[in-house]
C-alpha cells in the first residue's frame, strides 16, 4: 500500500493521451472551419500567382535571359503559401487554443491534471496535436502544389521542402503562443485576444519599425513575420531554426509552469523567470550559429560555383567595414548581393557597420565607402555588385579569378498555363471533401469498439 | 515531517490524514485549521451547507489548490501536493468532460491511461448502467448520466482514495440507493471514499463517519453514534445533530 515515489513513477502510456488530443482537436469546429476558410483563400492566391507567372512567361519564352529570372519559388510557392501564412496568423490560434481551452471551460482539465503525467508531458502532447492540426490545415496549400505539377509546372524538391519546413515552424510557433495564452487565460475568448495580440502585434511591429536602425531594428527582428523570410528566400539557416525551436520550447516550458494548479503564484513567477532566462540564453546561442545553406535551384544566395570554391579556400580573416546606414538601400543591396553570400562562402568574415542615419544627410566624403581588409592588405569600393567586389577580393588574396563553369546557369522555368479550372477544386471539390470528413469524424464509434459494452470481457 | 495526532477511536488503519489545513481568499478563510483522518475502506462524509468549504477542503486535500498552511499525510508520511495524484483521485462537481466525444470514448481514454482491462470497463459500465448512453456524446447526457460517467471514471482509476464532490447530485432516490450500493461495495473491497455531500439524508445512508463543516471550520467529527453521544441526542438524525452543532 506504500505510495509510489512520485507521480511519474507509474509509467502511463502516451498513446491514449495522444489519441485523445488528436480526436479532441478533430472533433472541434475550429479546425474544420479554418480548413473551409483556407480553401478559397489558397485557391484564389494560387490562380492569381499562375496567371501572373504565365504573363511573365510569355516574354520569357522568347529570351533565355528573361527565362532565367522565372523561378516557381518566387512566382508560385511564396504567393500561394503567403495566404496560408495569413490564415495561420489569424485563424490557427483559435484551433490551438481549443486543445486546452475546451478542457478548462468544461472542467475536464481538473481530471486531466490528476492523470499520471507530468505537466510538461501534457503540454508536449498537446503541442504535437497542434502540429498535427497544422499538417491538416496545410492540405489546401499542398493540393495547390499538386495542381501546379499537374499543370506542367516545375517544383524543386529542396526549396519546396525548405519552404514547408519554414511554414511548419511558424505554425508551431503560433501554436505554442496560443497554447501558452490558453494556459494563463480563464476563457478561450481571453486566450484568443492574447494570442492575436502577439501575432497581429508582430505585423504592426514589422510595419512600423521596418527600415529603422539601432534598437528599433533589433525590436523589429523579434517580429514573428521575420521567421519566414529566410525560408522564402531559399535559405536554410541553422541559427534561425534553432532560434524558433528555442522560442517554441520557451513557450512550452512556460505553459508547463502555469498549467498545474496548487502551486503558489510566487513559485510560478520564479519558475517563469528561469524559463525566460533560459530561452533568452538559447536564443543568444542560436544567433551565434551562422551555418546556413542555399537550397534554391538558381543558387540566388550564392556566388557562381567556381567563385564559391575559390572563396572557400581563402582561410584568412576578411574584415569588411561598411560606411552605410542600415536603412540605406545600398546597404540592403550590398547585404543581399555580396555580404550574405560572402559569409556563407568564406570561413572567416567579419562585417563592421559604421554608418548611421545622420551620415545619410551629411557631407561626409567617406559615407558610402566599403573597406575590405584581407591578409594585411586593404582596398576600398563603393560598389554593391559582386562583379566588382569579387575581383577586388581576389586581388587582395593574390589569386586569379576563376574561369566560369559552362552549363551551370539556371535555365528558369517559364510556363504558360491557365489555372482557372482549379477554382472548382478549391471552391467546391475540396470543401465538399472537408465537409464529408467533418461529418465522418462526428459519427459514433464502430460496433467493434463497443464489443464489450454488454458487460462481458 | 510526520503527523503526530493520535488515531481517533474506531479507526482501524489510518490511511490519509489532513492536518490543520487552512485556505484564505483575501481576508476570508474558506477553511480554517481542518484536521481529519480517513481509514482504509471507510466512507467519510464531509457534510455542510453551501459555502461551508467542502469543495475547497477536497481541492486542498487533492492538491488542486495551494493551501496556505497545513499538510496531508499518507500512512504517516508527508504527502506534498505534487505527489497527491499518485495517492488519490478527485472527482469535482460540475464537470462535463470532453463534451464532443462519445461516452464510450471517454471511458476508454481513462481505462487506457490506467491500463485497465476491458472486463473492468465493462463492470463499471454495468455498475452505473451506462449502456444506453455509450454512443451518445457527453454533451447530450442528462445531468444524472453525466454524474454516472464521472463515477465510472472514478471507479476505473486505481487509487486507494477517491474524493468526490456531491456524488449524488442529479439522482433520484432509487438511483441514489443504487449508487450507494456500488460505492459501499467498492469500500468493502478496501477503497476509501471521502464524499462532500450537502444532502444530509444521503450522507446518513452512505457514510461511516461524518465531518460536519460550517463556515470553513469543523463542528463535529465522528460516527453517527459518536455524534449522538456528543450532542446528547440519542436517537437524533444527522440533520438534528448538524443543527445542534452549528
Amino acid at each position: 500500500m506504500r505510495l509510489p515515489k512520485s507521480g511519474s513513477a507509474y509509467a502511463a502510456p502516451l498513446r491514449p493521451l495522444l489519441a485523445k488530443e488528436l480526436t479532441e482537436i478533430a472533433s472541434g469546429r475550429a479546425l474544420w472551419t479554418m480548413l473551409l476558410l483556407v480553401c478559397p483563400l489558397i485557391g484564389y492566391s494560387f490562380v492569381q500567382a499562375v496567371s501572373l507567372y504565365s504573363e511573365a512567361s510569355v516574354a520569357a519564352l522568347q529570351s533565355p535571359a528573361a527565362a532565367a529570372t522565372l523561378s516557381p519559388l518566387d512566382g508560385i510557392l511564396v504567393p500561394t503559401f503567403g495566404s496560408f501564412y495569413v490564415a495561420i496568423t489569424l485563424l490557427f490560434p483559435f484551433v490551438a487554443i481549443r486543445v486546452l481551452g475546451q478542457e478548462k471551460e468544461s472542467g475536464a482539465l481538473r481530471l486531466l491534471l490528476q492523470l499520471p503525467y507530468q505537466s510538461s508531458t501534457l503540454i508536449l502532447v498537446k503541442l504535437t496535436a497542434v502540429l498535427a492540426a497544422w499538417a491538416v490545415a496545410s492540405i489546401p496549400a499542398l493540393s495547390a502544389l499538386v495542381a501546379w505539377v499537374i499543370l506542367g509546372g516545375h517544383l524543386a524538391a529542396s526549396e519546396t521542402a525548405n519552404l514547408l519546413l519554414g511554414h511548419s515552424l511558424y505554425g508551431l510557433l503560433v501554436g505554442s503562443i496560443a497554447l501558452f495564452a490558453a494556459t494563463i487565460s480563464d476563457s478561450s475568448a481571453t486566450a484568443a485576444i492574447v494570442a492575436l495580440a502577439a501575432t497581429i502585434g508582430s505585423w504592426v511591429l514589422d510595419f512600423t519599425l521596418a527600415g529603422r536602425s539601432g534598437l528599433s531594428a533589433w525590436i523589429a527582428q523579434l517580429s514573428l513575420t521575420q521567421t519566414l523570410r529566410s525560408f522564402e528566400q531559399g535559405l536554410l539557416s541553422a541559427g534561425l531554426v534553432l532560434g524558433i525551436l528555442a522560442v517554441v520550447g520557451g513557450f512550452a516550458a512556460l505553459s508547463s509552469v502555469w498549467l498545474p494548479p496548487g502551486i503558489p503564484m510566487r513559485a510560478k513567477f520564479g519558475r517563469s523567470l528561469l524559463c525566460a532566462l533560459l530561452t533568452i540564453a538559447a536564443l543568444g546561442l542560436a544567433t551565434q550559429v551562422r551555418t546556413s545553406v542555399d537550397v534554391t535551384e538558381d543558387r540566388r544566395n550564392s556566388f557562381a560555383p567556381a567563385d564559391q570554391e575559390l572563396l572557400a579556400t581563402l582561410r584568412l580573416p576578411l574584415v569588411v567595414t561598411v560606411n552605410l546606414a542600415p536603412e540605406d538601400p545600398r546597404y540592403i543591396d550590398l547585404r543581399c548581393n555580396v555580404l550574405g553570400k560572402l559569409e556563407r562562402a568564406m570561413p572567416n568574415v567579419s562585417i563592421v557597420l559604421v554608418g548611421s542615419r545622420q551620415d545619410v544627410a551629411g557631407t561626409s566624403d567617406t559615407y558610402g565607402q566599403i573597406e575590405y581588409v584581407y591578409g594585411g592588405r586593404s582596398d576600398v569600393s563603393r560598389s554593391t555588385s559582386p562583379r566588382e567586389i569579387l575581383p577586388l577580393l581576389y586581388a587582395l588574396a593574390g589569386r586569379q579569378p576563376p574561369a566560369p563553369v559552362p552549363g551551370a546557369e539556371y535555365p528558369g522555368y517559364p510556363l504558360i498555363a491557365n489555372a482557372d479550372a482549379t477554382l472548382l477544386w478549391f471552391f467546391c471539390g475540396l470543401p465538399l471533401l472537408i465537409a464529408l470528413a467533418w461529418w465522418r469524424s462526428r459519427q459514433p464509434p464502430t460496433v467493434k469498439s463497443l464489443a464489450f459494452e454488454g458487460g462481458q470481457p | 515531517m510526520t503527523a503526530t495526532n493520535s488515531m481517533p477511536s474506531g479507526i482501524l488503519m489510518e490511511l490519509l490524514r489532513a492536518a490543520d489545513l487552512t485556505k484564505r481568499y483575501g481576508e476570508d478563510a474558506a477553511i480554517a485549521g481542518v484536521t481529519f483522518v480517513a481509514a482504509a475502506g471507510e466512507v467519510l462524509g464531509i457534510v455542510g451547507p453551501n459555502g461551508a468549504g467542502k469543495t475547497t477542503l477536497l481541492e486542498a486535500v487533492a492538491g488542486l489548490i495551494a493551501a496556505d498552511s497545513g499538510g496531508v499525510f499518507w500512512l504517516g508520511d508527508s504527502l506534498p501536493p505534487s505527489r497527491r495524484k499518485a495517492a488519490m483521485f478527485y472527482l469535482p462537481d460540475g464537470v462535463r468532460p470532453y463534451q464532443d466525444r462519445f461516452t464510450i470514448e471517454v471511458l476508454n481514454f481513462f481505462a487506457g491511461v490506467y491500463r485497465r482491462p476491458r472486463a473492468e470497463v465493462s463492470r463499471a459500465i454495468a455498475a452505473f448502467e451506462l449502456q444506453p448512453v455509450l454512443r451518445k456524446r457527453v454533451s447530450e447526457l442528462s445531468k444524472g448520466y453525466n454524474r454516472r460517467l464521472l463515477l465510472a471514471i472514478g471507479l476505473l482509476t486505481p487509487h486507494r482514495v477517491l474524493l468526490m464532490d456531491e456524488p449524488f447530485d442529479g439522482f433520484d432516490l432509487r438511483q441514489t440507493r443504487s449508487i450507494i450500493g456500488v460505492l459501499r461495495k467498492a469500500a468493502g473491497n478496501g477503497r476509501t471514499f471521502i464524499l462532500a455531500i450537502h444532502q444530509l439524508a444521503d450522507a446518513e445512508r452512505v457514510c461511516d463517519r461524518f465531518l460536519l463543516l460550517a463556515g470553513g471550520q469543523i463542528r463535529g467529527l465522528g460516527s453517527l453514534r459518536e455524534l449522538r453521544t456528543r450532542t446528547s441526542i440519542p436517537q437524533g438524525s444527522l440533520e438534528e445533530i448538524f443543527l445542534a452543532l452549528t
